[in-house]
């Protein structure tokens, strides 16, 4: 009789081990995730549309917006490309030294933003060691969009990478070598059968280089120069504002910056089957 | 303990070099692939011992072998894949050894069948005449015929997942013919498949191929598969040749025990020959043929299959080659035939000298002892003379293969 309990309670009784462990875990999401989340459009529409639509447009609000946008993609564009080649490399290679180019290319994401930052001032920087040889010939990087474009880079550097190389792992090698032998280059082999397959490791790669870039802080303030109108990107336009006081223009943008990164995991989230579909 | 008399060896390189002097087609004046020499090692570990063969124009040759034999080596190397350390590869009068394997024109049907996933049927099958850069309309028209060819017409738009396994092979094959492959190289072709689909797609691939008249080379480690599909079989054992030959060939004459164990049920006394005569125990009886290549004396084994043995509750009339009395020890029925285990006696046939025990099989060192044999009815026979448990028999031999006595290799 004791082992028909167990069932009795499920088939005709009520299992609050259930219903209760669901709530609780929205309970303990809530002041973590939602309600901060929530406060920012609660507080950004409290006083009408309009004057969110003003804080928004504000000059400076859509450069911030426009360079974060432009510089991430480059990096992610670089990131992809990177990241595609070097798991190439190292998934079809068995080298001397494999296994610490791979923790090296994985390091970036453990180190603290702002050493990131200080680390490219060091090398770019007016007396870093490639920017002292570079200002006398009128290079400046440092203080730059491209200076903000190097941060992101660096500090999405393994997220593509990290995404293709299990795939490059797990593909069959006869793919390659069938398309070998009917005849195919090397090129047109990446070009036909790999690249292919590796089709939702690109984009989810993409999105997770995008969404992390666009966010970036620690660094691009040490990099940028945070100038107004001029380096300064939406994350550091939040901060920006905020220091002034002028709370319901960093609401504005901030408001962009959640929809957007909700955007781009739902993407992830709800597209990944599909692209990764056979 | 890998120590191989040199008789072995030398043996088997006349039954190589037999088969390569004896074409299956006197009219082809060349070969379509050729396997000539080639060895190969990994480290130190030698894979393959110069390996030749030679495959004749339309013909499916069968590189039979167990699983680290190194017969898939062999397929990587004539596909390019892999490089000999010594040896030639030439398919239609071409030196292709130095070639990589997109400029060799080989067709390899692999074990999985890598199909593209990403693309649908007919693109798999277009693949190989996109990538040459032809004409529309020509591979248009080219994977209709080869659709038609492997009737997979209704199947053209689907993905390689939502195709049974069979017909997946199917598509492999019609990728494969869209270039007019040299050679075809099937690498273990059903292994993924269930017994029946197996049998059906045996008989279905070498309809197939008889109808493209494409060179094929098989590699498989299923004796029955072996002698179903090929016009020749090569078994390779631990990377080399051990016999090239029909499946009749092989099977009837194996050069080795390694051959005669490998295809099929065999039985293995010793002896030692006498003049044209071999004896085994007391028994002497003819030696079907070829005596004069061993010495007078010389150890032997003799090799026969079940189905050669001959039994009879009576003494053989003579001329029989009766080689002893036995007890059925076990009879069973497998079917289309009946089996039975029978351990032989001391005594020979004829005299009742009761001599020590003349034969051993040398699969295990306690075969010292009396081993029983096996042997197989037909029904009809087995309904005639019934046979049960703690009957005493006489046993002769219909057929059976003289190979010389050797330490065992390996």
């Amino acid at each position: 009789m004791s082992t028909m309990i167990p069932t009795m309670r499920h088939v005709r009784g009520f299992d609050l081990a259930r219903p209760l462990s669901i709530g609780m875990l929205v309970f303990m999401m809530l002041p973590l995730v939602f309600l901060p989340l929530l406060s920012i459009f609660i507080f950004g529409t409290s006083k009408g549309l309009s004057s969110f639509w003003s804080a928004l447009t504000a000059a400076d609000a859509i450069f911030a917006l426009k360079l974060s946008m432009v510089t991430s993609f480059w990096a992610t564009v670089f990131n992809v490309l990177f990241g595609l080649f070097a798991a190439y490399v190292l998934s079809r290679h068995n080298f001397w030294g494999r296994n610490a180019l791979i923790v090296t290319i994985s390091l970036p994401t453990a180190i603290p933003t702002a050493v990131a930052g200080v680390a490219l001032l060091m090398l770019w920087g007016p007396y870093g060691m490639l920017g002292r040889l570079l200002r006398p010939q009128g290079i400046e990087v440092m203080f730059t969009a491209s200076a903000i474009v190097l941060a992101n880079i660096f500090v999405t550097f393994p997220l593509a990478f990290g995404v293709i190389k299990p795939v490059f792992d797990t593909m069959s090698r006869s793919l390659e070598e069938a398309s070998a032998t009917i005849g195919a280059t090397r090129w047109q082999t990446f070009w036909h059968v790999t690249l292919p397959s590796l089709r939702g490791a690109i984009v989810s790669g993409a999105l997770l280089t995008f969404a992390r870039a666009i966010g970036e802080f620690g660094s691009t303030i040490m990099v940028s120069g945070n100038l107004a109108g001029r380096t300064q990107t939406a994350p550091l336009y939040i901060f920006a504002k905020f220091n002034e006081g002028q709370i319901e223009a960093a609401n504005a943008i901030a408001i962009v910056l959640a929809l957007f990164s909700f955007l781009i995991f739902s993407v992830l989230f709800f597209a990944r089957d599909w692209l990764d579909v056979d | 303990m890998s120590i191989e008399v040199p008789i072995v060896k030398a043996q088997r390189a006349r039954l190589i070099e037999d088969s390569h002097a004896t074409p299956v087609r006197q009219s082809a004046p060349a070969y379509a692939a050729s396997i000539q020499g080639v060895s190969k090692h990994f480290g130190k570990a030698s894979v393959l011992e110069n390996i030749t063969f030679h495959v004749a124009e339309g013909e499916a040759l069968v590189l039979l072998g167990a699983s680290g034999s190194g017969k898939t080596t062999i397929l990587r190397i004539i596909a390019g894949l892999e490089q000999p350390y010594t040896g030639k590869i030439i398919l239609h009068n071409k030196d292709v050894t130095e070639l990589p394997a997109r400029e060799r024109g080989v067709g390899v049907i692999f074990q999985s069948y890598a199909l593209f996933p990403r693309m649908t049927v007919e693109k798999n099958i277009g693949y190989g005449l996109r990538i040459r850069h032809r004409g529309r309309k020509e591979v248009k028209k080219t994977v209709n015929e080869l659709l038609e060819l492997v009737q997979l017409q209704e199947h053209r738009k689907k993905y390689p997942s939502q195709l049974s396994g069979g017909q997946q092979q199917r598509v492999a094959i019609a990728r494969t013919l869209a270039y007019k492959p040299e050679v075809l190289l099937f690498d273990e072709p059903f292994g993924a498949l269930d017994a029946q689909t197996r049998s059906h797609l045996r008989r279905e691939i070498r309809a197939l191929l008889k109808k493209v008249n494409v060179p094929a080379i098989f590699i498989t480690h299923d004796q029955e598969e072996a002698l179903e599909l090929g016009d020749r079989i090569a078994v390779i054992n631990s990377g080399h040749i051990e016999q090239i030959g029909t499946p009749a060939e092989v099977y009837n004459n194996p050069a080795s025990e390694y051959v005669a164990t490998f295809l099929g049920a065999a039985n293995i006394l010793e002896g030692a020959i006498r003049g044209d005569r071999v004896e085994i125990g007391s028994a002497l009886i003819p030696a079907l043929s070829d005596a004069e290549r061993f010495r007078e004396g010389e150890p032997v084994k003799i090799i026969f299959r079940p189905e050669d043995v001959a039994l009879s509750k009576t003494q053989f009339p003579s001329g029989r080659a009766c080689i002893s009395v036995g007890i059925v020890e076990e009879t069973s029925f497998v079917g289309a035939y009946e089996r039975l285990r029978i351990r032989l006696e001391p005594a020979g046939c004829a005299t009742e000298t009761g001599e020590t025990p003349f034969y051993l099989t040398t699969e295990t060192p306690e075969s010292q002892s009396a081993k029983p044999i096996i042997a197989t009815r037909p029904k009809p026979e087995t309904l005639a003379v019934k046979l049960s448990r703690g009957d005493r028999v006489f046993v002769g031999l219909n057929f059976f293969t003289i190979l010389p006595k050797s330490t065992r290799t390996r």
